[in-house]
């Protein structure tokens, strides 16, 4: 053993983290992690402190969404690992590759209901895709290395790293691996020449075929490769939630998104289709409806990075376990170029029948929908949307006219409220190249608002969009269409809520807080607007400005989300209003 | 579809933590286990889980694709009871 080379664990992980390409750490501190914080001041990655370990972890998941790179947090033992459960969760559920870090009460203070102790691992097993306890400073470097290999190869996912802190003090002479070799861990798999052929032949004489591409072709950066096979075999294409940006919806081909809040083009396209070839999907039910009922005529080709999605929800007659990149780009020359006018045509009646649009409720009133075209007008369709979760969700990825992947970053599977605002400081983090636009909800921007003073002390131009309708809107929606418009606990002005919650009603200011003066508060440029013939110019002159801004936009606030296949019904129950 | 008893067997790494994960990939869907058994094999790195569990097919082949998944799972196989 070679005794210079000795230093402590903690030291240790920061030269790991470093060996492991990591240019930027998110996180929290605290007693249980302050060996490591006291060697971050000479890292040579920068450190971000955030306000919350639950938006320490989305914006590391923003900053892994819009890069493809693991996102990187840091936090203490106990409540800090706690708090960044439900941020593991909605990366692990999204295949999100983050490495998240948490302090640990010593070994031997393990299971004594030590200050400040969890069992983080126990907590977090079921929310992650792996996690470590370490059990010495020696095992440091090759924990770390295991742990990013393992969130980003196979499915990507969040991977834990619970380190006590005599680990953390303790001396070691351990070096970083050159590389990773897991005993058990061999997620690659390749499509077989038959299965290439086969899947060849079905494409090739299906006569209503549809591409539904998902957030694994995002992740296998494939969007090309699915343009490529689109073109030449003819093919329109439907996206998830997660899979927005993978295909140009400005294309002809573009059916644009599927699902439960999807176009009726997508839809009835997938309901009629003979063949499906669904690329790096899982088939939600938020997609598929009554599962019985969906896409009923159609065959369906299933490639998917991960063996547990196919067959998971849907039966597909061709399963292919593999990288969609790869399977797209070996299968496009076994592929006839073709064009199925009929079936086109078809899909253009559709679309032009049922197009997008919405319609102005009362004049003098600011319609959701018409801020997110706003909001693409203003920065000409190449922001990088960032969203949370509720009604303004759907209507961003229904309003938008998304073109690249990486720029709708959306927490689909967990459906995280609080997700937006971390998540965009993550990104504008990660990309300063484009300009990054939170669209948030009056509800869900309360849960993390505390982030945006992250985003006004790194100067990051980054613009919030407060869509305020003074309700939790899509629980309301939900009362409105199927709980005969009880709206219990859903309404956040005072004057709307329910006799249950003994309200004194004579508030002078119904809405509340008043977002503007709470974005000043944080340092924020801020702007409120109520008139639709000011909504372009405020728009546009926040996403112009150099420094962060928040725009309040109170909207109407009885606008619903259309189409809507209620869940669990089929496409034939879709209603338009 | 029928519910069955499924035997299990798991060729896992001996390292803490796993047997956790695999119980509770099973036990968080709501299904009960039998009966389990976990002993070491002859390479004592690796450890051999016998689990029984009560489901339809579909359920368990899911379970079994999603234990395969699992970092420190090396094999599974099943067969029904
Ligand atoms: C953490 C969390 N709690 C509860 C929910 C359930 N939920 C889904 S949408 C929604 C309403 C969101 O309200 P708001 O943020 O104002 O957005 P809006 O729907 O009005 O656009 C709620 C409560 C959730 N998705 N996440
Ligand atoms: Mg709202």
């Amino acid at each position: 053993m070679n005794g210079d080379k000795k230093r402590t664990g903690a030291r240790a992980l920061v030269e790991s983290l470093e060996k492991a390409d990591v240019d930027m750490l998110f996180g929290y501190p605290g007693g249980q992690a302050l060996d490591i914080f006291n060697c971050l001041t000479d890292a040579k990655f920068p450190f971000v402190l955030g306000r919350h370990e639950q938006g320490c972890v989305h914006m590391a998941d923003g900053y892994a969404r819009s890069t493809g790179k693991p996102g990187v947090c840091l936090v203490t033992s106990g409540p800090g690992a706690t708090n960044t459960i439900t941020g593991l969760a909605t990366a692990n559920i999204d295949g999100i590759p983050l490495v998240v870090i948490t302090g640990q009460v010593p070994l031997a203070l393990i299971g004594t209901d030590a200050f400040q102790e969890a069992d983080t691992t126990g907590i977090a097993r079921g929310v992650s895709k792996h996690c470590f306890l370490v059990q010495s400073a020696d095992e440091i470097p090759e924990t770390v290395a295991e742990a990013f290999y393992i969130a980003t190869h196979g499915k990507p996912g969040p991977v834990v790293i619970d380190i006590p802190k005599n680990c953390q003090q303790g001396l070691t002479d351990a070096q970083y691996p050159e590389r990773v070799s897991l005993r058990a861990y061999h997620p690659e798999s390749a499509a077989t020449t038959a299965q290439l052929h086969r899947m060849a032949k079905m494409v090739n004489e299906a006569k209503r075929p549809v591409i539904y591409a998902g957030g694994g072709v995002i992740a296998s950066g494939a969007a090309k490769d699915v343009a490529a096979l689109a073109r030449r075999a003819g093919i329109p294409v439907a996206t998830t939630l997660m899979g927005l940006g993978s295909f140009d919806e400005r294309d002809p081909l573009s059916l644009r998104m599927a699902g439960m809040h999807g176009t009726p083009a997508a839809n009835w396209a997938m309901n009629e289709a003979d063949l499906i070839v669904a690329l790096g999907v899982r088939f939600s039910d938020r997609v598929t409806g009554k599962i019985s009922k969906y896409a009923p005529k159609a065959k369906i080709i299933h490639v998917d990075c991960d063996p547990a999605a196919i067959g998971k929800n849907v039966s597909a007659a061709l399963g292919i376990v593999a990288d969609v990149k790869d399977v797209l780009t070996t299968v496009l020359s076994r592929v006839k170029q073709a064009a199925h006018p009929e079936w086109i045509a078809k899909i253009d009646g559709w679309k032009s029948s049922h197009p997008v649009s919405w319609t102005q409720m009362h004049e003098n009133v600011i319609m959701p929908q018409a801020v997110m075209e706003s909001i693409d007008r203003a920065t000409k369709g190449r922001a990088v949307v960032v969203t949370d979760v509720g009604q303004h969700q759907m209507w961003a990825a229904q309003h938008f006219r998304y073109s690249l992947p990486r720029h709708f970053l959306t927490s689909g599977g967990m459906g995280t409220m609080g997700f937006g605002i971390p998540a965009a400081i993550g990104a504008a983090f990660a990309r300063p190249d484009h300009k990054t636009v939170a669209v948030c909800g009056d509800g869900g921007a309360q849960m993390t608002f505390e982030e945006v003073v992250v985003a006004v002390e790194h100067k990051l131009p980054v613009t919030f969009v407060i869509i305020n309708n003074g309700c939790l809107g899509m629980v309301r929606q939900w009362q409105e269409l199927f709980y005969g418009k009880n709206y219990s606990g859903s309404i956040l002005t005072v004057k709307g809520r329910c006799g249950n919650e003994r309200l004194e009603q004579d508030l002078d200011y119904d809405y509340l807080p008043d977002f503007v003066k709470l974005a000043q508060a944080h340092g924020a440029e801020a702007y409120r607007v109520i008139d639709p013939a000011k909504l372009d110019a405020t728009i546009a002159r926040a996403v112009k400005s150099k420094r962060t801004t928040l725009v309040e936009v109170i909207v109407e606030p009885r606008a619903n989300v259309y189409p809507m296949i209620p869940a669990g019904r089929p496409v034939s129950e879709m209603v338009f209003k | 579809m029928d519910e069955q008893i499924h035997r299990l067997s798991c060729y896992v790494e001996n390292k803490p933590g796993v047997l956790a994960r695999i119980v509770g990939l099973i036990t968080g869907r709501g299904y009960n286990i039998q009966t389990l058994n976990v002993g070491p094999t002859e390479d004592g790195t690796v450890s051999r889980m016998r689990i029984d569990v009560l489901g339809t097919d579909r359920v368990v082949e899911q379970i079994i694709l999603q234990l395969r998944n699992q970092v420190n799972v090396i094999e599974v196989t099943s067969r029904r009871m």
